[in-house]
């Protein structure tokens, strides 16, 4: 370390007030390494930490495509009776690709009881990230989260192991797991867990992991309460017996799924970010709003920092409201974590919108919010609030933009020209 | 060769959980919640990697650093905070009662920016330099002086007495 680093005696206090304070934290370390492992392990298999941009992916569809026919090669036995939707009639196109609405069919298809089904999202084989489908699904018994997720990955990696292998009960805290190899040759663990593996909430996590002998990745979870985190229980048990999940895991539909997934580069090899990204200065990112704003807003405040971060007060004649806006290079890494149930545009943009409460306690506050993501990792957030100050209680029932206006807002091109 | 990595791990984990949450409690200012989601996802992404991370030779410094980038991720993503907490994090008592200068020196770290909190972290409790600061922060060794001037500006300013009187010899 270098000596000459705090030479200044307040940074020599300030370095010992915080080596007191830090160390007055106690740590529930086994609690912290079982989360970990659970996250690791679900990153693996949900593909949370790989999402890549760019679309120099090396198309192997012809590849994958040719174990598919039928009859055609003896690793794949066929095994999947349920085999259905879209995937029957592109069995013998190697470059046969799958919509969201397409996966979602497949899998209400294969689950066992006839049932509602609600807070459908899904995501096909054609926009760069991984496909995945999720549903909530409810057999009469209570609402309940079902989702896939889909991927290839190297048949017989260490990563293809530890995926498939049951955890270690001393670092996790599950009811049951079992690990086996199938008459094909894939490899299938069923699981059933807890979502919070300290247990600080009841939601069970039932999973299945198949990894085929060709590297076909398929991640099935089911909860017993209507979404994975942040709600009520609904029944005591998800409602798929590990008998009905391996069924559906199994499934041949998957497996095409997987092969029409164009193949990407991995991950780079020191996991370590690129340089730097440019970033906007917030002046423009204010002005830049301020432009474009729909008639009949007076801006009646502004701000924001140095860079990437504005924030406007607008008065349509009710009342002011907040508009924020953030604009950040290169989030792609944590794309799947903002755009999980986003729509795609045909040009690779993803697109949520939300609206939700207040984030700062103040009462009535609402804050509606259009988050975008262009192909390359550039993120435009727009929020407008029902307040001029988001401390401050509700001056107005809705802010002044609508969600729309919020939308076209945060997908117009002169962003870009700013970064 | 597989169970071998796999004790690795979990040997490393358990060794250098206590101090990334502390490290963790510092940078969220004392919401030990958020700490604690910190730190398992620090831990889940090390995990993902770690065929990789145990060969970089320094695994603590590598997992403090995918620690610090995966708060300022957090506070990202959350958009427009940025800018200084406004409102005091949530602050669970310790078993042995929060001792007035912890108090304090929380909610002056809470009143800094994310980016300005995480240089002071890694300067004065990770005691990382100038350039080790940058490198984890991904910015350059100019900023992070900016950064650590300003936000040493704003602590003497909201503590400076109460460190003086704190001072040991």
């Amino acid at each position: 370390m270098p000596a000459d680093q705090h030479h200044d005696p307040f940074e020599t206090r300030l370095a010992a007030a915080l080596r007191d304070t830090g160390d007055g934290f106690h740590a529930d370390v086994a609690a912290l390494t079982a989360g970990g492992e659970v996250r690791g392990r679900r990153a693996q298999l949900l593909r949370r930490t790989a999402v890549l941009g760019g679309a120099a992916g090396i198309a192997l569809a012809g590849l994958g495509g040719a174990l598919l026919v039928p009859g055609g090669d003896s690793s794949d036995p066929r095994r999947s009776t349920a085999a259905a939707g879209p995937a029957a009639s592109a069995s013998a196109a190697p470059a046969a690709s799958f919509s969201g609405d397409d996966l979602l069919r497949s899998l209400k298809e294969l689950l066992p009881a006839p049932g509602e089904f609600g807070q459908e999202s899904a995501r096909g084989t054609g926009s760069g990230l991984p496909p995945y489908a999720r549903l909530v699904y409810d057999d009469g018994g209570g609402a309940a989260a079902v989702g896939i997720g889909l991927r290839r990955v190297e048949p017989g990696s260490r990563e293809v192991r530890e995926l498939t292998r049951c955890p270690d009960r001393t670092l996790v805290d599950y009811d049951d797991c079992t690990s086996s190899r199938l008459p094909d040759g894939s490899l299938l663990m069923l699981f059933q867990g807890y979502e919070y593996p300290d247990r600080r909430e009841d939601t069970k996590w039932w999973n299945a992991e198949l990894v085929t002998a060709e590297g076909q990745h398929v991640s099935l979870s089911e909860w017993n309460a209507p979404a994975q985190k942040g709600a009520e229980v609904s029944r005591a048990e998800p409602p798929l017996s590990m008998e009905e999940l391996k069924e559906v895991v199994t499934a041949g539909v998957w497996r095409r799924v997987v092969d029409a997934v164009p193949d990407r580069p991995g991950p780079s090899a020191t996991g370590t970010p690129q340089a730097p990204p440019r970033t906007a200065p917030g002046e423009s990112v204010g002005a830049t709003l301020a432009e474009l704003l729909p008639d009949g807003l007076t801006v009646v405040g502004r701000g924001g920092q140095e860079s990437e971060y504005a924030y406007l007060v607008v008065d349509d004649g009710k009342g002011r409201s907040l508009v924020q806006i953030n604009v950040q290079p290169d989030m792609s890494d944590v794309a799947d974590q903002l755009y999980g149930d986003a729509e795609t545009l045909p040009d690779g943009t993803l697109v949520t919108t939300r609206k939700g409460p207040g984030e700062k306690g103040a009462a009535g506050v609402v804050m509606w919010t259009a988050d975008t993501m262009r192909p390359d990792g550039f993120r435009v957030v727009v929020t407008a609030f029902n307040t001029g100050a988001q401390h401050q209680d509700a001056t107005r029932d809705a802010p002044a933009l609508t969600v729309g206006q919020l939308r076209e807002i945060a997908l117009s091109p002169r962003w870009q020209a700013l970064g | 060769m597989r169970q071998r990595r796999a004790d690795e791990y979990a040997e490393f984990a358990a060794a250098r959980a206590g101090h990334l949450y502390r490290s963790a409690c510092l940078l969220t200012a004392g919401d030990t919640h958020l700490a604690e989601d910190l730190v398992q996802e620090t831990f889940g992404r090390l995990y993902v990697r770690w065929g990789r991370v145990c060969r970089v030779g320094n695994p603590a410094a590598y997992a403090q650093t995918v620690l610090t980038r995966t708060f300022l991720a957090h506070q990202r993503r959350r958009s427009s905070r940025e800018r200084a907490t406004d409102v005091f994090p949530d602050l669970p008592g310790s078993a042995e009662g929060d001792a007035p200068l912890r108090l304090t020196l929380m909610a002056a770290l809470a009143r800094l920016p994310a980016k300005d909190r995480a240089v002071i972290v890694l300067r004065y409790w990770e005691d990382r330099s100038v350039e080790q600061t940058a490198d984890v922060l991904n910015v350059s060794s100019a900023a992070v002086r900016t950064r650590c001037v300003r936000a040493l500006g704003r602590l003497r300013e909201l503590l400076g007495e109460d460190l003086a009187e704190y001072s040991r010899p």
